[in-house]
């Protein structure tokens, strides 16, 4: 297990390198990082003063050594904005956004495994048609519009939920549904298809050869082998998350960490927005390892592969 | 469909055209796709001068009436421009992101993906590395950084949007070339020295392309989606364009006065993206003909099971028959396919005698793995019995309810299978697949069936059986697979064991072990075994009596010393005729003339007659019944007598 784990860390190393060369090639190559620091009114003085105190006439590879330092101490600047620390901006952020996601995932995946597996269980059934047609029109309709159909039908008119905030049960109604949609619709797709596979594998016939309860078919024997595929799939959705994250938080004015991109994009605050989406990549690659964890455990076959 | 589509050409366009038409739902969402088109096109040039034209006086017109011309049908927004107009012209400006977008990347990440594939290695290793890294990444968050470093514009849009998908399409055309590469044809073009990039263009991209398109199709709309949410959160389209996500986000802020503003692009988007989720889905179906295959096998089925109960509890006596423990008869079983029904099971019947092993004997395709997974109540969902019974023990398997079955399951009647590494589950330890029969029908502790699980083990010479309870069925070779399937069967001693080719997928000395395991178990336990095989040698060396079939049907029956020493009907003495023996040494091996039927279209009368060197004129009107030659011995042909005595 510790073998698996290491070697996942180190391959999931790559993609957050990337990214953290990725943000300082951007800040300085794609012209004076002055322009994306400061605001667009700086004065010339401004800028003289800005690029020597953040060492930018310095060489580039003293100001990349730097950088990295920086990055390790998680020390991203301040922001323009409230001249505080944007590490500590962001990190305040995170768990707003960390509890909102968990959530939302932990009932896309419960629900799609339900509804999923009914469907599967009998395929091309009235059951399975409907749960089929309504999941992939949930995979792709627009987040956006669906939240502020939502404001306006429960907020507005019916007055039954808040438009915004964090507080009470009744907040977290409707971002939570909203971010749930799209991945929710995917993932009975997946489990779907999954669970029609496992349920019409030769080891399923010997189950029920055994005498084996339908129950015990589906949730004992099919279940475990369709999740792996499920797995990887949600996975990829957990990681999407920070997609309608930025977009859900936005409407309902969540102090989360979508939000706090977005406006450090309007204000032009480049230190937030650099320690947000570094922080953020770091976070997937801490899921990336989560997924390969539960993988590992949900297959032996996984486990001996990592351990080979 | 997918090899005609390969040759290209009208025809093909003209087929794929009429299977569109033929699907309801799926020609709905072309139509809406061509309209939405459409409105992309003409929208900015009819409707450009009316979308921006205020009209400070007619601000937030509600919607549905006509009284100020087409433009208001939709209402107007705080500045008094008309929705509608504005819909029409944003339109062409969503197309004009997305559409772009989706091409590049298209295009960008096909060619690549197959150039990849083609040619493996490092190549290959270093592209999928490159699409990890970006798709490790959310494409939003992707989109954000990118738009805020260069200002954003229709452009910028374009080129993020596609460098965002361009792994998505990588990914499938490298996989889809990679799978290719290994192909004989490709060593082919490559022996001839057709260059990389000619061989990619002639031999990869025309099987490629039809997948790459359906994935265009499900890109569309989450380019779409993504331009929509960007424009939304202003950082995408800029005012004054306007495209559907923006109209969105300038409509939230009127949301309790003017609902339509938000209303209505939000509605085109959903209309344009679940039409080209559709359409992409009946192309995904259309293009694989498999899939195609068993959605129409899944219409038929379903009620079925219920039917069947009803019709052959008719039949549901306990009558006893004469000392066998199984008796089969004229069992029919219907395989449903797009054609309709074809009937692989016509009319199979034996019986089986405990501690008596019964050899079920035929060719591949005759359907003698069909009659046994009938008996077993195994059938996939595609096959169903359509007529005969089953009697274990004198009770009408087929006339129970699946309750009742599930009881006699194990105890009763058991089942190996062919291939013990499919038929063993992949997540499972060993010890918990061997101890769930007594978990199931002895109501025991996880801990007393554990331990019978592990005397099992050590029973079917399994060694280090305590330890290597825990291991899972990949850490085993083939025979002990098969030794361990077998152990799973006989676990609760039934009373009939069926044996589905338990020995095809092993090496020959495994199989003489396996076999020497299935017929010591029989002999403790008096089981009746029920053999099915294609091998003669291996029905002549275990079986007491052997049922040979051909074409559904069993055509001999008998001793098995008896049937192979002199048999009653042409088809076995061809078979006996076609292998290899010590007497036949120095003489020309004979095989039958032709091949088994297609079952679909089985010769009315005597299956056997085409390839049969005594075929008359009866054999073509009258199907001969399975009658007396003997004692003990039966076939079915009109000249079975004779041959008995001759």
């Amino acid at each position: 297990m510790l073998t698996l784990l290491r070697r996942r860390a180190v391959s999931s190393v790559i993609p957050l390198m990337v990214v953290v060369l990725g943000v300082f090639f951007l800040a300085r190559l794609t012209g004076d990082p002055a322009n994306l620091y400061l605001p667009l009114s700086a004065t010339p003085e401004m800028r003289a003063e800005f690029a020597a105190r953040n060492g930018l006439d310095e060489p580039l590879v003293t100001q990349f050594g730097d950088y990295l330092a920086q990055v390790a101490h998680l020390d991203f600047g301040e922001s323009l904005r409230t001249a505080q620390p944007a590490g500590e901006a962001v990190l305040r952020a995170f768990p707003a956004t960390l509890q909102l996601a968990g959530w939302t995932m932990l009932l896309a995946i419960v629900g799609a495994v339900a509804i999923g597996s009914l469907a599967a269980y009998r395929p091309n059934s009235a059951t399975d048609r409907i749960a089929s047609f309504l999941s992939s029109m949930a995979a792709s309709v627009p987040d956006f519009w669906i939240a502020i159909m939502g404001v306006l039908v429960f907020a507005v008119t019916l007055g039954w939920l808040p438009t915004s905030g964090t507080s009470g049960a009744a907040a977290w109604v409707l971002p939570v549904a909203t971010l749930l949609i799209r991945p929710f619709g995917v993932l009975v797709q997946v489990v779907r298809g999954a669970m029609v596979s496992a349920l019409s594998a030769p080891y399923v016939k010997v189950a029920r050869g055994k005498g084996a309860s339908e129950p015990r078919v589906v949730f004992g024997h099919s279940l475990r082998n369709a999740a792996a595929p499920a797995l990887t799939v949600a996975g990829d959705l957990a990681v999407g998350l920070v997609n309608g994250a930025v977009v859900v938080e936005t409407i309902f004015g969540w102090p989360g960490i979508g939000k706090l991109m977005i406006d450090s994009v309007l204000q032009r605050d480049f230190a937030v927005l650099q320690a947000a989406v570094l922080l953020t990549a770091l976070a997937i690659f801490a899921l990336n390892i989560l997924v390969d964890l539960c993988h590992a455990l949900l297959d032996p076959r996984v486990r001996q592969r990592a351990a080979a | 469909m997918l090899d005609t589509s390969e040759a290209g050409g009208p025809a093909v366009r003209r087929r794929w055209f009429a299977l569109l038409l033929r699907d309801r739902f799926a020609c709905a969402a072309a139509l809406v796709l061509v309209l939405v088109a459409l409105c992309a096109v003409l929208g900015p040039l009819l409707a450009a001068d009316l979308a921006t034209r205020q009209n400070l006086r007619a601000p937030d017109r509600p919607p549905f009436s006509l009284d100020h011309g087409w433009a208001f049908v939709l209402g107007s927004d705080s500045l008094g421009r008309p929705v509608a107009a504005r819909l029409l012209t944003a339109a062409g400006t969503t197309l004009a992101v997305a559409v772009p977008a989706v091409l590049c990347s298209l295009a960008v990440g096909s060619v690549w993906g197959m150039w990849a594939g083609y040619h493996g290695g490092l190549r290959e290793n270093v592209s999928l590395r490159v699409a990890d890294v970006i798709l490790s990444f959310p494409s939003l968050l992707l989109a954000v950084v990118v738009l805020y470093v260069f200002s954003p514009s229709a452009a910028s849009l374009v080129l993020v949007l596609a460098v965002a998908r361009i792994p998505v399409y990588l990914r499938t055309a490298r996989a889809e070339a990679a799978e290719l590469r290994g192909r004989l044809f490709m060593d082919a073009a490559r022996t001839f020295g057709t260059g990389g990039w000619a061989a990619i263009r002639r031999h990869v991209a025309p099987s490629v392309l039809p997948t790459l398109l359906t994935v265009a199709a499900l890109d569309f709309c989450f380019v779409m989606l993504a331009e929509s949410s960007l424009s939304f959160l202003g950082i995408g389209i800029q005012p004054p364009d306007v495209s559907w996500g923006l109209m969105v986000a300038q409509g939230r802020q009127e949301l309790q006065s003017a609902w339509w503003i938000a209303f209505f692009p939000g509605l085109a988007i959903v209309v344009t993206t679940v039409s080209a989720t559709a359409l992409a889905s009946w192309a995904r179906l259309t293009a694989d003909p498999g899939q195609r295959w068993r959605e129409a096998l899944g219409r038929t089925g379903g009620k079925r099971p219920r039917r069947e109960r009803e019709r052959s509890a008719a039949g549901n006596g306990t009558r006893p028959s004469n000392g066998a423990v199984l008796a089969v008869e004229d069992l029919s079983v219907d395989v449903h396919t797009p054609a309709g029904p074809v009937q692989v099971v016509r009319g199979v019947g034996f019986t089986v005698r405990s501690g008596e092993t019964l050899a079920l004997l035929g060719e591949s395709g005759c359907g003698k793995s069909m009659t046994a997974h009938a008996v077993a109540g195994l059938l996939d969902p595609v096959a169903e019995v359509t007529g005969g019974q089953v009697r274990l023990d004198g009770v009408n398997l087929l006339a129970i309810g699946p309750r009742a079955r599930r009881r006699l399951a194990g105890p009763h009647l058991a089942m190996v299978f062919q291939d013990a590494l499919s038929a063993l589950n992949p997540v499972l330890t060993v010890g918990t697949q061997l101890a769930e029969p007594f978990r199931i029908h002895e109501g025991m502790s996880r801990r007393a069936a554990r331990a019978r699980a592990v005397e099992l083990m050590e029973r079917v010479g399994i060694p280090e059986a305590g330890s290597r309870a825990d291991a899972y069925p990949h850490q085993f070779s083939g025979g002990m697979r098969q030794r361990l399937l077998i152990a799973t069967a006989v676990a609760l001693r039934p009373k009939v064991l069926i044996a589905d080719e338990p020995t095809t997928a092993l090496d020959v000395t495994v199989q003489a072990q396996i076999m020497d395991l299935l017929a010591e178990l029989g002999g403790e336990q008096r089981t009746a075994l029920v053999l099915i095989t294609h091998d003669l040698g291996l029905a002549a060396e275990h079986a007491d009596r052997v049922a040979v079939m051909y074409a559904g049907a069993v055509v001999e029956t008998g001793p098995v010393a008896e049937v192979f020493g002199k048999p009653h009907h042409p088809y076995t003495q061809g078979l006996l005729a076609s292998v290899p023996a010590e007497q036949h040494r120095g003489a020309r091996l004979r095989s039958i003339p032709g091949g088994p039927p297609d079952p679909g279209a089985v010769p009315a009368g005597c299956a056997f007659r085409t390839r049969c060197p005594l075929a008359r004129e009866r054999c073509a009107t009258h199907r001969p019944a399975l009658n007396g030659t003997g004692p003990g011995r039966a076939a079915a042909c009109h000249f079975g007598k004779d041959l008995a005595d001759a």
